[in-house]
């Protein structure tokens, strides 16, 4: 077990980093105009003498490795236009917490509104809340979310009657963005529920069960659910991600002062180093989102071995 | 769907069941004969694959209506801009006497925006073409605060004196009327804070304040004023071509837009599915096909998968200059590798089947056996798997835009309709969005309904 954590950690760090190489790799081949702020009115030996302050003269592989030191020391640079010359980490650390506040409050939304929703789909297979349930998957799989979220904002907001956009202080204005950047999970948690749940209900011991005498609501949460809700672990990754991808739209969207937000905000101003953190940080959250996948379903799940499976061959 | 059914077997049954009835009448108790000829094509089976499936899926009616949907739509996509009174896609439409732009148009079927009656007097406004005349029954434009001489007072329109001549002014909250208490008590002096416009009747024959355009058959000119002689349409164009979809705030007709931008998603859409699957089905084959390469893959797939697919199209549409091929190339990114591990699993587990093996014994090169052996299994996962990559494409499309990273406004896309409409939402002009909104939906729905349905009916366990 600790052998599986060691190596699936090693593997994770060995990932971030060929992913932030690549970034800073990537993000060296913008113009430099991303680094400076007010460069028309800059000469081209004050140019030069504000990239040789950056360091960004030097060979790829020293900046690299200086970026990489740096990074060890929680520095991430500093932002060039969006707040020209301030520590990317203080604006990061003053925006994360919101960012952060959402994205769990969504996910818990989503597994509040999406498993009672795949329970009553396998429940009634065929009938009403399946066709329902239905509906609504293909609905949220297909239309693109950017187009829905609009639509939300806009006919939300005037049935709540409150503004298009956030404010930390009116809890009602926190309704629209959780629920929107939820919806994507609530169908992807009650389809995959649903299928789970459907699977599991044919299976002997459930047979057993229902031949006991037991009601079928205890079969469908005792031993249905349950059983079902084993494989749905390895989704939440998954749907980490939905919830970071959702809070760049969601947050721009509603104005919330958080980091998706201004991901799109660095973007319009063309501020690199900003643009690296922020892409730097999301990326880590995927891969981190994935370990925590993997390490749970190893937790939960005592059937998983730890030893690797060899490929029929 | 009768006709699809059995369509070899069935003669051959009618035929046989023809027989029998005739045995029955002539001796019902003889034995039957050996016929070899008969068993000779009852031998035969009549199933074919791709039939089943076709079958399977027609059978499922929400798949059936896309796909047809979704058919038509293609091809009325692909015919639009050959097809007569379309205007030109991006061609800003300006008024053809003021000059004006012809902006925020409201859809509607007809350009007709108000019927004249016979008998209507109307004012030319000079216009050089023969079949139509532009009109309007403005008979002057007065200055904001010029007086006039209310004579008879209505709720919509008031009749008016003004410098001797009688006409119409009308009465609403853009005009706002300064008037007396006791309104009937007629004539008395009145103005407007606005400038404001005196007609020749009760009706406004304008398309705000813009001349109309009337068909020169339907009037008859003296000095510069037209009588109506029969009843006939007022037109915002000196053409019948309509704004289906009206026009947007630069006066650019919003149907030919968004054919355009479908146009130009679509192709985004069908160029990913298909560069995706082709890298997909070559790594993918080689990744499982190869031992030697399985390492190397796997690593390349922890890191690719690693990243969310938002970050990396946000990325790579940031370095590279905005256009279609950023955006293909984004996507393409990251996309196949989904469909790599997907083969790549299959083929680990079906390349050492025992057919397999006899074929490598027979001396079958590799490239026959992936080809002829391997690949025909999974074909109707790579279908799935394109059909859900089109509508993906165009949802991180219309994303892209939104982030301010797609295509120019110079290229219209269904992502950049949808974005500069989105501004609109809530005003008047709210059909801005909803058109483009629809249309991406309609196709988006199809293409996921299809492929899903697809991926059902490619099961063999689903045929009957």
């Amino acid at each position: 077990m600790i052998k599986y954590v060691g190596k699936r950690l090693l593997s994770a760090v060995v990932t971030l980093a060929v992913i932030l190489t690549i970034v800073f790799i990537l993000l060296r081949q913008m113009p430099i105009e991303g680094y400076l702020d007010n460069i028309d009115k800059m000469d081209d030996a004050m140019i030069a003498a504000k990239l040789a302050q950056l360091g960004l003269d030097q060979p790829m592989h020293i900046q690299l490795l200086r970026f990489f030191n740096s990074l060890l020391h929680g520095d991430l640079g500093v932002s060039s236009r969006y707040r020209a010359g301030a520590p990317i980490i203080d604006i990061i650390s003053q925006k994360a917490p919101l960012s952060i506040e959402l994205g769990v409050m969504a996910m818990g939304v989503a597994m509040l509104l999406g498993l009672p929703l795949g329970m009553a789909m396998a429940r009634s297979k065929g009938k009403f809340w399946d066709k329902f349930g239905t509906v609504f998957i293909v609905l949220i799989n297909a239309v693109p979310a950017a187009v829905y979220y609009i639509y939300l904002q806009s006919y939300g907001t005037r049935a709540l009657q409150i503004g298009m956009l956030f404010d930390r202080t009116n809890w009602k204005t926190w309704i629209l963005p959780v629920f929107s950047m939820s919806l994507g999970n609530i169908a992807y948690y009650a389809m995959w529920l649903r299928r789970y749940m459907v699977d599991e209900s044919n299976k002997d011991y459930v047979k057993l069960a229902r031949a006991k005498g037991m009601t079928s609501w205890k079969i469908t949460v005792k031993h249905i659910f349950r059983n079902a809700f084993v494989p749905m672990i390895q989704y939440i990754p998954t749907s980490l991600m939905f919830t970071i991808c959702g809070s760049i739209y969601i947050e721009s969207l509603y104005s919330v002062p958080g980091m998706g937000g201004l991901l799109v905000d660095v973007i319009g101003r063309q501020d690199n180093p900003m643009v690296q953190a922020l892409v730097m940080i999301f990326s880590s959250v995927g891969i981190i989102g994935l370990l925590l996948g993997d390490l749970l379903m190893a937790l939960i799940d005592p059937r998983i071995t730890f030893t690797k499976k060899e490929d029929a061959r | 769907m009768g006709f699809l059914r059995k369509i070899k077997t069935a003669p051959l049954e009618d035929k046989m069941n023809e027989e029998l009835r005739q045995r029955r009448e002539s001796d019902p108790f003889g034995f039957a004969e050996y016929d070899a000829a008969n068993a000779e094509r009852a031998g035969y089976s009549d199933y074919s694959y791709w039939k089943s499936t076709f079958r399977a899926f027609i059978r499922n009616k929400a798949a059936a209506v896309a796909f047809m949907i979704l058919v038509v739509l293609l091809a009325f996509t692909v015919i639009q801009p050959f097809l007569p009174n379309q205007y030109p896609s991006g061609k800003i439409i300006n008024h053809p006497t003021t000059q004006m732009q012809m902006s925020n148009v409201a859809p509607s079927l007809t350009t007709a925006l108000v019927q004249a009656k016979a008998g209507d007097v109307l004012i030319v406004t000079p216009y050089e073409d023969k079949e139509w005349t532009a009109v309007s029954n403005v008979l002057e434009s007065l200055k904001a605060r010029t007086v006039f001489t209310v004579i008879e007072y209505g709720d919509e329109y008031c009749k008016v004196t003004y410098n001797g001549q009688t006409g119409f002014v009308k009465n609403d909250f853009s005009t706002k009327l300064k008037l007396p208490e006791d309104v009937t008590a007629v004539p008395y002096d009145s103005r407007s804070n606005f400038p404001i416009k005196l007609y020749s009747a009760p009706a406004d024959y304008t398309n705000n304040g813009d001349p109309l355009f009337i068909r020169t058959e339907n009037i008859r000119i003296e000095d510069n004023v037209a009588t109506v002689i029969r009843e006939c349409d007022l037109n915002v164009l000196p053409s019948t071509a309509p704004f289906v979809f009206g026009t947007n705030n630069l006066g650019q007709d919003l149907w030919a837009l968004v054919w355009r931008g479908t146009r130009t998603s679509l192709f985004i859409g069908f160029s990913v599915a298909v560069i995706e699957a082709f890298i997909g089905i070559v790594v993918g084959v080689l990744w499982g096909y190869i031992r030697k390469l399985d390492r190397l893959l796997t690593a390349v797939y922890n890191v690719v998968d690693n990243v969310p697919t938002t970050i990396v199209l946000i990325l790579i549409s940031y370095i590279m200059h905005p256009g279609i091929g950023t955006l293909i190339f984004a996507m393409c990114l990251t996309g196949w590798v989904g469909m790599a591990r997907f083969i790549r699993n299959q083929i680990i587990i079906i390349r050492d089947r025992d057919y397999n093996l006899a074929s490598r014994c027979l001396g079958s090169r590799p490239a026959r056996i992936i080809l002829r052996n391997l690949l025909p299994y999974l074909v109707s996962v790579i279908m799935l798997r394109m059909a859900l990559a089109v509508p993906g494409a165009i949802g991180s499309e219309v994303f892209i835009t939104y982030i301010g990273l797609g295509l120019p406004v110079s290229m219209p896309s269904l992502g950049n309709l949808i974005n500069v409409g989105r501004r609109l939402i809530s005003t008047s002009q709210g059909y801005q969005l909803l058109f483009p909104t629809i249309v991406l939906s309609i196709i988006t729905i199809s293409f996921y309904i299809i492929g899903n349905a697809f991926a059902d009916a490619a099961d063999p366990k689903n045929h009957t």
